[in-house]
């Protein structure tokens, strides 16, 4: 089993496979809120679907709307299950703020993974989250 | 983070359901990026366009504007996602501009200011050096914190409408002096600048700068403000870009001209920018649109467009859609710059912007245009081919004496 140790910012506890990146990424014309789609043709994660899944991507990109595209897809029922990151993603934050207060929906979200994580995290089938102490355990 | 009692008691609810949501916001935000407190702003600039916010931006909207929810500072808002007045001309479907009035109507009921435009700082919203605000709209941020001098950190959808309801925003990032410093010096090697290297310099920037603060040397000593405005919206869209170090512009920028003396230098070389022109540019298929003014076009830079289509007439069945805040737009109509613009066939558009309104719905399959902004925007969702080019070779190629 391996684990990572991150900055709880959105507590909760759900599990998902991990889908992941390396690079900087943002739900505002990245990810299909209609489908869960990633269609940012910059992105590695490109045609990969992000339902369900736990995302990792290092950190944020481009849009101040990231937040809305997000919770979007939290209400179409498209949305990962969890958010890590290495720096903070203010998008990922007051995405799951409102996806609480609007659509009563947990994500939570964790930062400070190192950068790399997404080597480890795309070798398990499964990953345990729990925002409240900023823990990632791997199956 | 630390709240003071009276912040303590909106939390808590005791001033009503709105500020307490928008307090449980600035809250969860200021914990999260390790701010020690909230501090009062002079403005605030939020975002209200459907093609962002989609159903979902709607009902957080609605749902501050039904709780009671009021603006406590001047506030004002980025362009829609149609042309509020002509929407139907432009080819936009009803169902689509009923979402977008929705948003209108809860933005109006907040209280904001009706100016539908990303240079709100152009038009007005004018904040002095020194002052706090807290806007979106990430270009006009480069501009608060490197032309005007003002601070402000990039404020993400959702934090917008809580700070502006609230007349406060997390002390963190922009607002502290030890992160306006530049730690990185960009020094632009390549001669004589056209329109499009200001877009493509400033996208190299942000591509490259990561999450240093860049200083920028070389640019032309007669560069107008308006060209800074393309160069900060490019380097906005292509990286975390919140301000460029701009020697002699950016207010107290003499200090951080000194240091850069000692930190990596990194020149810009026409071979640079020509790389960055080989991204954007996806195509050589002639363009059915050609879009002009992301960031919105001053009523200077509507003149400027004037003279160079002046006897041109737009070549077969493409289209020109010249984006520009109402306020421009009535100005350019006053001094007969409109009708000098349209006699060419170009459509003047006002209170919207072409990254965020639905050019694929409207028929749009390869767009032209010397934004580096829409370029990255539109090429990033693959269903739009975009072709990226300097005004004049863009006159050029689509109209004709």
């Amino acid at each position: 089993v391996k684990r990572f140790n991150g900055r709880p910012l959105i507590g909760g506890r759900v599990q998902g496979a991990p889908l992941c990146s390396s690079r900087a990424f943002t739900f505002a014309h990245g990810v299909d809120p209609e489908t869960g789609n990633v269609t940012d043709v910059r992105s590695d994660m490109l045609g990969k679907n992000v339902k369900g899944t736990v995302l990792y991507y290092p950190f944020g990109k481009g849009s101040t709307t990231a937040s809305a595209w997000f919770l979007e897809a939290v209400r179409l029922d498209n949305a990962p299950v969890a958010i890590l990151t290495s720096s903070v993603d203010l998008a990922a934050v007051i995405g799951s703020v409102l996806a609480d207060e609007i659509y009563g929906r947990k994500i939570p979200v964790i930062a400070g993974l190192p950068l790399g994580a997404d080597k480890v995290l795309s070798s398990s089938s499964l990953a345990h989250v729990d925002g409240t102490n900023g823990e990632v355990n791997l199956d | 983070l630390y709240l003071d009692k009276a912040q303590e008691d909106l939390l808590r609810g005791e001033g009503g359901e709105a500020k307490q949501f928008a307090m449980e916001i600035l809250a969860k935000v200021g914990d999260a990026v390790g701010a020690d407190s909230l501090v009062p702003i002079v403005s605030a600039h939020v975002l209200a366009h459907f093609s962002s916010l989609h159903q979902a931006g709607v009902e957080v909207l609605e749902r501050f504007a039904k709780s009671g929810g009021r603006f406590s500072v001047p506030t004002t808002v980025d362009p829609a996602s149609i042309d509020l007045r002509n929407w139907e001309g432009f080819g936009i479907k009803e169902d689509y501009a009923r979402m977008q009035f929705r948003l209108c109507e809860a933005y109006a009921k907040l209280g904001g200011i009706q100016c539908w435009t990303c240079v709100q700082y152009q038009v007005c919203n004018f904040p002095k050096a020194g002052e706090v605000v807290a806007w979106a709209e990430s270009s006009s941020v480069v501009f608060a914190n490197s032309v005007i001098g003002c601070r402000s950190n990039k404020i993400t959808s959702g934090t917008d409408i809580a700070g502006a309801i609230l007349g406060l925003t997390p002390r963190f990032g922009m607002l502290l002096d030890e992160n306006r410093k530049a730690q990185v010096k960009y020094s632009a090697d390549f001669g004589e600048f056209d329109d499009l290297d200001y877009r493509s310099l400033g996208y190299y920037i942000g591509k490259t700068a990561g999450s240093r603060l860049p200083g920028l040397a070389g640019l032309p000593s007669d560069v107008s403000s308006d060209q800074v405005k393309h160069l900060g919206a490019a380097a906005a869209s292509s990286g975390p870009v919140t301000m460029v170090h701009l020697p002699g512009i950016t207010p107290g920028s003499k200090t951080a001209t000194k240091s850069t003396e000692t930190m990596e230098t990194v020149h810009v070389s026409r071979a640079d920018l020509q790389a960055v022109e080989e991204d954007l540019n996806q195509t050589e298929e002639s363009p059915d649109l050609v879009a002009l003014g992301v960031p919105h076009l001053s009523v200077n830079e509507l003149g400027l467009l004037a003279k160079g289509l002046q006897g041109r007439k737009l070549k077969g069945s493409v289209r020109m859609f010249v984006y520009t805040s109402r306020q421009a737009s009535e100005m350019a109509d006053r001094s007969g710059i409109t009708a000098d613009i349209e006699s060419s066939g170009a459509r003047i558009t006002a209170d919207t912007d072409a990254e965020i309104s639905p050019l694929k719905e409207m028929g749009f399959n390869v767009v032209m245009t010397n934004s580096a902004k829409l370029a990255e925007i539109v090429s990033s969702e693959g269903e739009i081919k975009m072709r990226y080019a300097p005004i004049k070779k863009i006159i050029e190629e689509t109209t004709r004496k």
